[in-house]
């Protein structure tokens, strides 16, 4: 199996919209093969130490952020419809980095 | 009937507020009498709206659908798991959750009280479900509800809890 690929999802309240996209990423990723795992945040805690421990930032909305992620971001907002060919092309960015980190 | 346990029969309203900071001064003083938030919820609550809108755009959903919202704060401010429904006479503006620079007029709130996001399946993933799954007609019903106990009734009955 593949190495462990982690994702940050941050929404405002840390607890509802972050959480719906770790369950719903976590579990379209392992169907689709890989080893990925996502952590729920609230905004207000992620700064770029954090970012460092991760490999992709799922976000909800364009949030401002204080400084540039080095990491890439994903706009994950669409998986909230739980319709699926809205969240299908949010998977496909997600399959495409985690593709990129086990070439490496 | 069988209960449904995100729902309670005194926490669901109906406000004629024409803007979401008095619909929450309402809807959080009615809580906190009822013991299901503390006395930082209303803050919580209003400020993260401002910071972190909650508007749901429903037209991907059916184009007839007026729009939601789903406001909640962090579980430190509340005492339980549950779905609190507020039925607005006239639609309200809400910044749009995932496009901020958006505004959404919107028709009823499901604001979600949540003090335990690990231990339980997600319930806005349930809300959404709700939407995407009843007949629009049945939407647009409860939607223009204006008496609590209707509410309750259609949404306890309606709403499958996993």
């Amino acid at each position: 199996m593949s190495r462990e690929v982690k994702f940050i999802a941050a929404c405002g309240a840390g607890v509802n919209s972050s959480h719906q996209i770790k369950d719903a990423v976590e579990e379209e990723m392992r169907k689709r093969g890989y080893n990925v795992k996502v952590d729920a945040y609230m905004i207000k805690d992620v700064n770029e130490d954090l970012l460092s421990h991760y490999d992709g930032y799922l976000t909800i909305a364009k949030t401002d952020l204080s400084f540039k992620p080095k990491i890439p971001l994903i706009d994950a907002g669409a998986i909230l419809y739980r319709i699926p060919a809205m969240a299908k092309p949010v998977y496909d960015n997600v399959e495409k980095v985690v593709k990129e980190i086990n070439a490496k | 009937m069988k209960e449904n346990k995100l729902f309670s029969a005194n926490a669901v309203f109906v406000s004629d507020a024409s803007d979401p900071t008095t619909i929450f001064k309402e809807v959080s003083d009615k809580l906190l009498t009822l013991d299901l938030v503390n006395d930082g919820f209303f803050n919580g609550i209003n400020q993260r709206e401002q910071q972190y809108p909650t508007g749901i755009d429903t037209s991907p959903i059916a184009k007839e659908l007026p729009n939601i919202a789903v406001p909640h704060t962090e579980g430190e401010f509340v005492n339980t798991c549950l779905i609190v429904p507020v039925a607005l006479k006239t639609p309200v503006s809400f910044k749009n959750m995932i496009a901020p620079d958006q505004s959404l007029p919107v028709k009823f709130l499901f604001m979600i009280l949540n003090n335990n996001p690990e231990g339980q399946a997600n319930i806005l993933a349930q809300i959404m479900d709700f939407l995407r799954l009843s007949p629009v007609s049945k939407l647009q019903a409860l939607f223009n509800l204006t008496e609590t106990d209707k509410i309750y009734q259609l949404l306890s009955k309606n709403f499958s809890q996993k």
